[in-house]
């Protein structure tokens, strides 16, 4: 076991770890994460994507150690845990949600996107998402609404 | 060489479990003393919206917002059966299921307003934003909280789909009720040298009878037509021995973000007289004619009619081969 410091969500967490912890697991089991998916267990499908340090990352293909002193951030903290995200409110409003188990992951990949490039093309989404797979929509909406958040974000000055 | 090709495909297919098989939907409604409806049926909502298709169902039938309309839906001690989320069904089958006791407790309350507001009769009564008022004289009106303040109104209902079994010896016979249609025209790409086939336009069509939530229907066809992509080109379970091979994403590939294109989606509306407000099931149809498109397309560019799925590049070159000797 392994005594380490993280910081999810804005806040910092003393966990004391297995060496060779997955991520998904200390955030979905330790933490009580669950909007952190679990699809593949083998980095192909996306649906356990967060954020560290402003990058997706595969939560389980990350070793929970290799999170030490880094900043993370899951669908629940997307926006501070309390409001809705603009990005949440543009998947809704464009129907972008169907079982919603891609959702978390389509929208924290999206986050980083729009954090880095606020007015993306159509393209530049569709790569964006690349590496979340959804089984339901046929990604067009989810495109849609991609668009549509960077409106909203604009709009609201950040 | 990039040869370029166009190509159709087009399907229909029957809603619901067909073939004489009883297609049975059942919904309670109440009107509760908060003057809110809640509507009891087991349409299990898989992502496709048959919460939100039966909320607003309801909400037509008895002129309430959506946030009146309690859905229960997924709790199965206190849900009539309302059979599988399957066979294209609920839309139409619940959907009628819904519709109709809503229906028979619109009137029910009706009745109710016409006893409290001391009517000769319940004619030209109408139900908006939970109140039932006089169409002639809106001040004669009572609020639907008000009717349900002393005893709750509920009606049970259900709904049972015509179908008929085939006759067995000639395979005859009208087997589903009602039937969708659909046609999808592809544009696609096949690079001879390598064998790699790109879908570069689609255009969609598909007959909803009436679309009760398009964004829904056209979130259905755009998820069929990725599912059909990927069925076209790409997935491919390899069965060796009764053991699936391809047992992960890394081998069995679905069509990502960067598979799919933009779609032309067109929806058709040619309401059907038994279905709720003329809807038809969207969910299987939607996924049919796309594959054929696109094996009719690649033929259309190279001339060459591959038969097998998935498309996979070694397969193209292989047919491509096999016309030149
Ligand atoms: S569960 Fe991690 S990528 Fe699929
Ligand atoms: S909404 Fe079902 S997998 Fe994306």
């Amino acid at each position: 076991m392994k005594d380490i410091k993280i910081n999810v969500n804005g806040k910092t967490h003393k966990l004391n770890i297995k060496e060779d912890e997955r991520l998904v697991d200390t955030l979905r089991n330790r933490l009580g994460l669950t909007g952190v998916k679990e699809g593949c267990s083998e980095g192909e499908c996306g649906a356990c994507t967060v954020i560290m340090d402003g990058e997706t990352v595969t939560s389980c293909t990350v070793l929970t150690f290799q999170a030490k002193g880094k900043e993370i951030i899951t669908i629940e903290g997307i926006n501070g845990g309390n409001k809705i995200h603009p990005i949440q409110q543009a998947f809704l409003d464009e129907g972008a949600v169907q079982c919603g188990f891609c959702t978390p992951g389509m929208i924290l990949s999206a986050k980083v996107l729009l954090d880095k490039n606020p007015e993306p093309t159509r393209e530049e989404a569709r790569k964006a998402i690349s590496g979340n797979l959804c089984r339901c929509t046929g990604y067009n909406k989810i495109v849609d609404a991609i668009i549509k958040a960077s409106k909203y974000l604009k709009r609201e000055g950040n | 060489m990039i040869k370029e090709g166009i190509g159709l495909g087009t399907m229909f297919y029957g809603t619901g479990y067909g073939n004489g098989f009883p297609d049975v939907s059942k919904a309670e409604a109440v009107l509760r003393a908060d003057g809110k409806v809640a509507v009891h049926t087991g349409a299990t909502e898989v992502g496709q919206g048959a919460k939100t298709a039966m909320t607003q169902i309801a909400c037509e039938v008895l002129g309430l917002k959506v946030n009146d309309i309690i859905l229960i839906s997924e709790d199965t001690s206190n849900m009539p059966d309302s059979g599988t989320a399957a066979a294209s069904r609920q839309t139409y089958n619940t959907g009628n299921a819904v519709k109709k006791t809503c229906e028979d407790l619109r009137e029910k309350i009706k009745e109710e307003a016409k006893l409290k507001l001391n009517l000769n009769t319940d004619v030209g009564l109408k139900l908006k934003d939970g109140y039932v008022y006089v169409e002639t004289l809106p001040e004669k009106s009572i609020a639907l909280k008000d009717l349900a303040k002393d005893k709750s109104l509920k009606i049970k209902g259900s709904f049972t789909a015509q179908t008929t079994e085939m006759d067995p010896e000639t395979g005859q016979g009208a087997p589903y009720w009602p039937y969708t249609f659909g046609a999808c025209a592809v544009k696609v790409s096949v690079d001879t040298l390598t064998g790699e086939v790109n879908v570069l336009k689609a255009v969609f069509t598909q007959d909803v009878g009436r679309a009760i939530n398009p964004s829904l229907v056209e979130g259905q066809m755009d998820g069929g037509f990725s599912m059909a992509l990927g069925y076209a080109l790409l997935e491919d379970i390899n069965v060796d021995n009764g053991k699936i091979k391809n047992d992960s994403f890394t081998n069995y590939l679905i069509p990502t973000s960067l598979d799919m294109i933009d779609i032309d989606n067109i929806l058709i509306e040619d309401p059907e007289n038994t279905a709720p407000y003329g809807a038809k099931g969207v969910g299987e149809p939607v996924m049919i004619p796309v594959t054929p498109a696109i094996l009719n397309a690649i033929y259309d560019a190279v001339k060459v009619r591959i038969t097998e799925i998935p498309v996979t590049p070694s397969r193209v070159l292989k047919e491509l081969n096999k016309s030149k000797k």
